[in-house]
């Protein structure tokens, strides 16, 4: 069944404040799970779900309906303590809200796809009527201000009649019920749904194609606009002074303070534009207490998640990015890091197992950490399997540290489990998160006390849009270096290369460093053959140095990372494009690309 | 605003009415869907790509988007010549990605109809791959090779373009 549904507007309005609700729902709910006195959270609970059945039913989604018009019921009697919340309730309750998230997935798709519904409404059901009611009786926490809240809870009275009166049969049929809802005043919800600026387009509603900005922001983006066209008007007066040659004599003073304001400005408007495409951490946070729940029951473990952090913002491209990762992470944590209740006091711990998950700003990195007070990694463990598995030999074990044992973990195909699980042991996990923390330049590091739990470390950077980057110069071409890679920069004659088996390599105090030679890896003609000095910049990728060998160093840069297109997408060594200011396109350099490619 | 344009011509002439932009290379003259591309440029400081193939120029910056050029004399394996004062960058939207192609000279936009194209002789000799000419065009005084820049990258060849190295 297609959607019928007159006002695109309308409709685009509903998904994305329904999909909001329905996010903040669920840590909602499981930090009611937690403090099931708390009134107000109740009350937000209860006017969420209210909410979403109004703007449905006013739209017409019948099905939508039915469910959240069940839960709400449900809620109503836990907001007058008529019902007691117990974990039970809760999974009844969560699985509605799972149903009506579906149903919201359905509609944004675009075609009603008929579900269901019996099934988790038949379960919501005993909590309605009288027998289900607790004897304990909380004092009453009813806070009377609600809007819903004045309304008898007596009448039974249907409230969507009013404008589909199709929704209304259904529900009868599928349970009577005595202490139905205060009957809505309708025109509330239906004011309520356009007020959500409407997404321009309209036909992709994926969660992260609009984004809210804070009006002051805009306002304040708007003045730096302004700004920036004062500096334009002022400098093509100063190009037309300059012609007609009324003041060529002050020209180049007026034109090198308009560029430092014109600087200035760009820079402002730069953070500006960066600040508006961050994204609060929350937004991937928000959605652990709930696995972490359902997991612990899963495991059988008791488990408490604390969260630090959650304000803390980064770049919505690197949101998008981590959530999977942390999943893993945590997951990880759960499943191999805490042990059973009976295990933990008999190692003299407490019944329950803390996983803190925290995220801060370091510097021009977000530092996520995932730390849990579990029995910790054996490094004789992962050894052990490593090489079981073929991975590794003994003799390679051997000469390892605890922390290289440790990076064992990341390699593919390894696993300690002996057991396949849905949760983990298929041996991709921690291989994945490492590849997908490398693709946001970002590196995962593990710290470790055995019996006393681990610690996941992810230090990511702020943005993938614009990197500090190293300019050099390579036989008359510009190339750009990302800065986070670059370990040191050194100038060397010629003479101290040495050739040992047909690879070319620097001795650098201790070490030997091997050399890549970016003039023949990138194919350019050479320009400069009598010069008999010349540039190395060391670049490192993990535990992994390079040196790569330039003709001149022309500085350090911010800039803007531009993709070449899906045609170029896949050129070895090459990782993007910038634009310099003169114009002219630079590439920049992937020294993941070369390192693991090249030379080394 | 060029469909709309297209559409009202067409009508005029009965359906069929097709506009090119006409270009020449190596003296010979080509056509291509005048919606097809999307501006005539210049040309401008163009950046080596290095690991591309050889008809690949390099990328240039149109306004703040960097976009890949390809050089037609070399895809084409004519006798490459050094640019002038007429040498352009038509940019074209090509598989949805914006790409441009170095020409020797743009003449003009023609309107033909659509009778007018022949399908292409079985042996060509200038070299250019039979796969992207869509036809000739044969009119009293001129011969016009109508390409069909969709067909030029051949999944092959796609696949290459980013496998390369």
């Amino acid at each position: 069944m297609a959607i019928d549904c007159e006002d695109q507007e309308l409709l685009d309005g509903f998904l994305a404040e329904t999909t909001e609700l329905l996010e903040k729902l669920d840590d909602d709910l499981i930090t009611l799970e937690k403090s099931p006195e708390d009134a107000d959270l109740m009350n937000r609970i209860f006017r969420s779900i209210h909410t979403v059945k109004g703007a449905s039913s006013f739209l017409g989604f019948d099905m939508l309906v039915k469910v959240t018009h069940k839960t709400e019921d449900v809620l109503n009697r836990l907001r007058k303590v008529e019902l007691r919340l117990n974990p039970e309730i809760m999974d009844v309750i969560l699985e509605a809200v799972d149903l009506v998230k579906t149903l919201v997935a359905d509609i944004k798709a675009g075609e009603i796809v008929e579900r269901d519904l019996e099934g988790t409404i038949n379960k919501l059901i005993p909590y309605l009527s009288e027998n289900a009611v607790e004897a304990t009786v909380l004092a009453p926490v009813f806070a009377p201000k609600q809007e819903s809240a004045p309304a008898a809870p007596s009448s039974a009275a249907e409230p969507e009649p009013v404008i589909e009166p199709a929704a209304a049969e259904p529900q009868q049929a599928a349970a009577p019920q005595q202490a139905a809802p205060p009957p809505q005043p309708k025109p509330q919800p239906v004011k309520e749904t356009p007020k959500p600026a409407p997404p321009k387009g309209g036909e992709d509603l994926a969660d992260n194609s609009t984004v809210r900005v804070d009006v002051k922001r805009l306002d304040d983006l708007m003045n730096q606009v302004g700004e920036l066209v004062l500096e334009r008007n002022r400098m093509i007066q100063l190009h037309s002074d300059f012609q007609t040659g009324l003041d060529p004599t002050g020209f180049g003073d007026d034109f090198g303070k308009l560029s430092k304001r014109l600087n200035f400005v760009t820079s402002e408007l730069q953070m500006q534009v960066l600040k508006m495409r961050m994204l609060p951490v929350e937004k991937v946070f928000k959605k652990f207490p709930r696995i972490v729940r359902n997991l612990a029951r899963d495991l059988g473990k008791e488990v408490d998640l604390i969260i630090y952090g959650e304000e803390t913002e980064l770049d919505r491209s690197v949101v998008d990015e981590i959530g999977d990762p942390l999943i893993h992470l945590i997951r990880n944590a759960l499943d191999h890091g805490l042990e059973t209740p009976d295990e933990r006091l008999a190692a003299g711990k407490g019944r329950t197992g803390t996983v803190v998950l925290s995220a801060a700003h370091e510097g021009n990195q977000i530092v996520i950490s995932i730390k849990d007070d579990g029995r910790g990694i054996n490094p004789d463990r992962i050894a052990r399997k490593a090489i079981d598995k073929g991975l590794v030999s003994e003799e390679q074990v051997a000469a390892m540290g605890t922390r290289e044992i440790l990076d064992l973990i990341f390699l593919p195909g390894f696993s300690t489990k002996e057991q396949t699980t849905d949760l983990s042991g298929r041996g991709v996990g921690m291989d994945v998160v490492r590849t997908n923390i490398r693709k946001l330049n970002g590196i995962i590091e593990i710290k470790n006390e055995l019996g006393h739990g681990s610690e996941f470390i992810l230090k990511l950077p702020l943005t993938l849009a614009i990197i500090q980057s190293l300019l050099v110069e390579v036989e008359g071409e510009v190339y750009s270096i990302p800065l986070a890679s670059v370990i040191e920069t050194m100038r060397v004659s010629k003479k101290e290369f040495h050739m040992i088996g047909g690879q070319e390599v620097l001795k650098l105090r201790d070490s030997v460093l091997p050399l890549l030679r970016l003039q023949q890896a990138f194919g350019v003609s050479e320009v400069y053959s009598e010069r008999d000095t010349c540039y190395v910049v060391i670049v490192g990728v993990a535990e992994k140095r390079i040196g790569l060998i330039v003709t001149r160093l022309l500085g350090q840069q911010e800039v803007a990372i531009k993709s070449l297109g899906k045609f170029l997408a896949n050129l070895p060594g090459i990782g993007g494009s910038t634009i310099m200011g003169d114009g002219r396109v630079a590439l920049i350099v992937d020294p993941i690309g070369l390192v693991g490619g090249g030379a080394a | 605003m060029e469909t709309a344009l297209t559409k009202v011509k067409s009508e005029e002439y009965g359906g069929e009415l097709i506009q090119l932009v006409s270009f020449n290379l190596e003296k010979e003259e080509y056509g291509i869907n005048v919606l097809m591309v999307r501006e005539i440029i210049r040309m401008l400081n163009i950046t080596r790509v290095p690991n591309t193939p050889h008809y690949v120029e390099g990328v240039i910056n149109l306004r703040g988007k960097v976009i890949p050029i390809i050089n037609l004399r070399k895809k084409f394996d004519l006798m490459e010549n050094d640019y002038d004062k007429r040498t352009r960058i038509m940019v074209m939207e090509v598989v949805g990605e914006l790409m441009g192609f170095i020409v020797d000279e743009v003449s003009e936009v023609i309107r033909i109809s659509e009778k007018e194209i022949q399908p292409p002789p079985p042996v060509v000799s200038s070299g250019i791959e039979q796969e992207c000419m869509a036809g000739v065009i044969n009119q009293a005084n001129r011969l016009l090779v109508l390409l069909d820049l969709e067909k030029m990258f051949t999944a092959d060849e796609r696949r290459l373009f980013t496998n390369v190295g």
